[in-house]
């Protein structure tokens, strides 16, 4: 294992160079429009009469009876056109803002939620717990790589409160931005706002800096979750970011032509990010389309094909043509593979390729899943970062410029010879040949004996989670957030909303 | 005549056309042939044809599905023309759904089909179902089987209610259990009494064959 060093949190968006794009303008406008006549004509089902009555109110065409909104294309872009195309996702130190939107290049999260771990120990695949949660969160606090964490596996063990504990696991365990994508009903929302007021220091700081954010998954096709959209609507009220996510899958939830899935993908995305901007005006928003294929033969759900990632590049372009930030999403977990082979390698590489290629603002990326992010192996978040340093370089790009077309150099170095011992070469290598692998080692130290990738990422973790000890919260903060979490476990009401009644 | 309407009954299944079997289900009893021979000449040899094609590896899911819903289609004009004690052979009944708090659908459903095109009657009940739902579904369709679905580790306890639902109504020898979703494990299965597990369509099929102790 190299020597690593201890080192308090930072994080580190990859800017690409180069740019990719899978739409042309005409065929944005196509889908934009085709997404406007869905949400006026077919409509979304709500199932939630708070937000019915908001739609009713600034002028939408409500049923209440079917619960289903159809919003006029001119009504849709009102609203849109508060939704903030550059906001921050706060850490707990200013150095760890995500400036979402900026244009400084793609963040990537840490994200989850597995409700399956391989035990670090035994190696046994068995339901994760509360405490995987802290131990994973302390490894990606220690990744630059990581810019925002999910409580990264389900607290299991702590039954209908378990989205509440995953947030106080990730609060004691990193100083990074988290956000959650289980609190799935108002009442645990409520109490999830409070713990960020409890960090924030009051409500007013917290609406300056959100320590939290919320992702809320739709309902393929063309409906929200009734507990999930009541969470994002005290989330939008508190000016938290919320970030919609479709997860079309094609030819089953959604039509099997990418074209057709985009359009439900974003009229789910956009008519939820209308109900947060009628709620509060200005709150940070991003849309998330994680398209899918089902294998033909046994209907498992399969993240890593080709036309995924291109219909999730496409959704990159159409989100930001609408005005809205993006957290890409693919792979890292997509598919049915295991740690280190080279499925695993192929599918991140260029899934990610792509996404930081057409300018994704963030990017779901070193989480340590694999198994359509049911299952979570704490070393494998090392192989995920291995592949985004490689995306980091390749996207740079070359420079053209005086220094690097070399002519003098060539004129001085002339014919038969070598270029080896040369001033610039000496410099370049430094630069080219970057020495932060964690993984790759021939090591010297060992006498030049190569080591497997998998057992030096298996020291790694281990390193960190023995080493990497963050200063998150002052102690009156996290005895605030235990007593809050207490308090969670205790209500009844919250036990009965989760349960769905 | 009667055997080309068979015929063409079980062609629709096979191309997967459901508007076409519901329109030939409603000429067959049109012209008088009897219902329940028109299920087990027509449709039932289709779905068995689908049943090899996609175990051949020749058909996909969508083809085994829309042959499904074709059965189904022509099941719906068929069943209901039966008369007296008339009723369609099928390999067991399996109440299914999703369990309470839980929203997830397309597991169970894709469940549902396979044992459909497998010769199963299914009852699908839905999601968000209580214990109290299921008792009452394999009462009413003196089921076999129960499959119950959850995808979430805050709803998967819901499954053992279920269990212990049963036992309590005494059905508990009458029927299985067999439990599903993606935080379900086979240790989690046996503890808390299911009687069997599966980790995705194909195998929830060859559980319930074993379950009820019939050939796949």
């Amino acid at each position: 294992m190299i020597k690593l060093n201890d080192r308090k949190a930072s994080i580190q968006p990859i800017k690409s160079k180069l740019k990719i794009s899978i739409l042309d303008d005409q065929e944005i406008q196509q889908i934009n429009e085709n997404t406007r006549v869905v949400l006026a004509e077919i409509g979304i089902e709500f199932p939630s009469d708070k937000a019915l009555k908001i739609f009713a109110d600034v002028g939408a065409d409500v049923n209440f009876e079917k619960q289903l909104v159809k919003i006029p294309a001119d009504l849709l872009d009102k609203y849109l056109a508060t939704s903030p195309r550059q906001y921050t996702m706060a850490g707990l130190r200013p150095e760890l803002d995500v400036p979402v939107g900026s244009g400084e290049g793609t963040y990537f999260y840490c994200s989850g939620e597995a409700p399956k771990i391989v035990d670090f120990e035994t190696g046994e695949r068995r339901l994760s717990v509360k405490k995987d949660i802290e131990n994973h969160a302390r490894i990606a606090d220690y990744l630059p790589i990581v810019s925002l964490l999910w409580p990264s596996v389900s607290a299991s063990d702590k039954g209908a409160t378990s989205p509440i504990h995953g947030l106080e696991a990730c609060y004691n365990s990193t100083e990074k931005h988290v956000e959650s994508e289980s609190v799935m009903d108002e009442i645990s929302a409520r109490y999830a706002v409070e713990m960020a007021v409890a960090i924030a220091g009051s409500k007013e700081n917290l609406r300056e800096r959100p320590v939290l954010s919320q992702l809320l998954c739709c309902i393929a096709p063309l409906a929200q979750d009734k507990g999930g959209i009541e969470a994002a609507m005290v989330f939008a009220e508190n000016n938290i970011p919320v970030g919609f996510m479709s997860m079309p899958t094609l030819g089953l939830t959604a039509p099997p032509y990418p074209a057709g899935a985009l359009t439900l993908a974003m009229a789910e995305t956009l008519s939820g990010i209308m109900l947060t901007q009628i709620i509060n005006p200005g709150v940070g928003n991003y849309i998330s389309i994680n398209p899918g294929i089902i294998d033909p033969r046994t209907g498992v759900y399969f993240m890593g094909s080709s036309i995924a990632q291109v219909t999730n590049v496409a959704g990159i372009q159409l989100s930001h043509s609408n005005g809205v930030p993006v957290l890409a999403c693919h792979s890292f977990g997509g598919s049915q593979y295991e740690l280190g082979n080279w499925q695993a390698g192929y599918e991140n590489l260029y899934s990610h390729f792509l996404g930081v290629m057409a300018g994704a603002d963030m990017s779901f990326g070193p989480s340590g899943m694999y198994e359509a992010v049911s299952v979570l192996d704490h070393p494998r978040i090392l192989f995920d970062r291995e592949i985004l340093k490689g995306i980091d370089e390749i996207t740079d790009g070359m420079e053209v410029d005086a220094k690097t077309l070399s002519f003098d150099m060539i004129k001085k170095v002339g014919h038969h010879n070598a270029y080896i011992a040369q001033k610039e070469s000496v410099k370049a290598y430094r630069t080219m040949m970057r020495q932060d692998s964690i993984l790759y080692e021939d090591g010297s130290a060992e006498g030049r004996k190569w080591r497997d990738p998998v057992v030096v990422a298996r020291e790694t973790a281990s390193w960190i989670l023995e080493n990497h000890k963050p200063e998150t919260l002052p102690s009156d903060v996290k005895a605030e957030i235990r007593q809050i979490v207490t308090t969670a476990d205790q209500d009844e009401e919250l036990a009965k909303a989760v349960r769905g009644h | 005549m009667s055997t080309e309407l068979y015929d063409k009954l079980a062609q629709s299944v096979i191309e997967g056309e459901p508007d076409d079997a519901e329109e030939i289900a409603k000429q067959a009893l049109a012209e008088g042939l009897d219902p329940l021979t028109c299920i087990n000449e027509g449709l039932t040899k289709g779905i068995q044809r689908v049943g090899e094609l996609f175990a051949s590896g020749e058909y996909f899911l969508p083809e085994l599905i829309i042959g499904a819903e074709a059965m189904k289609r022509a099941l719906a004009v068929l069943e209901p023309a039966m008369v007296g004690d008339q009723s369609r052979e099928v390999v067991g009944t399996v109440v299914l759904g999703t369990v309470e708090g839980d929203m997830h659908e397309i597991g169970k459903t894709l469940v549902g089909t396979m044992l459909v095109a497998n010769g199963f009657k299914v009852v699908d009940l839905g999601v968000d179902l209580s214990a109290d739902k299921f008792i009452s579904a394999v009462k009413e369709n003196k089921a076999d089987i129960v499959g119950a679905s959850a995808l979430l580790t805050t709803t998967m306890l819901q499954q053992k209610k279920i269990i212990e639902a049963l036992e309590a109504e005494g059905l508990g020898d009458q029927v299985k259990v067999m439990v599903g979703g993606a935080p379900v494990t086979e240790s989690f299965a046996a503890e808390i009494g299911a009687d069997g597990y599966a980790e995705d369509a194909i195998s929830a099929v060859d559980l319930a064959f074993r379950l009820i102790d019939a050939p796949a």
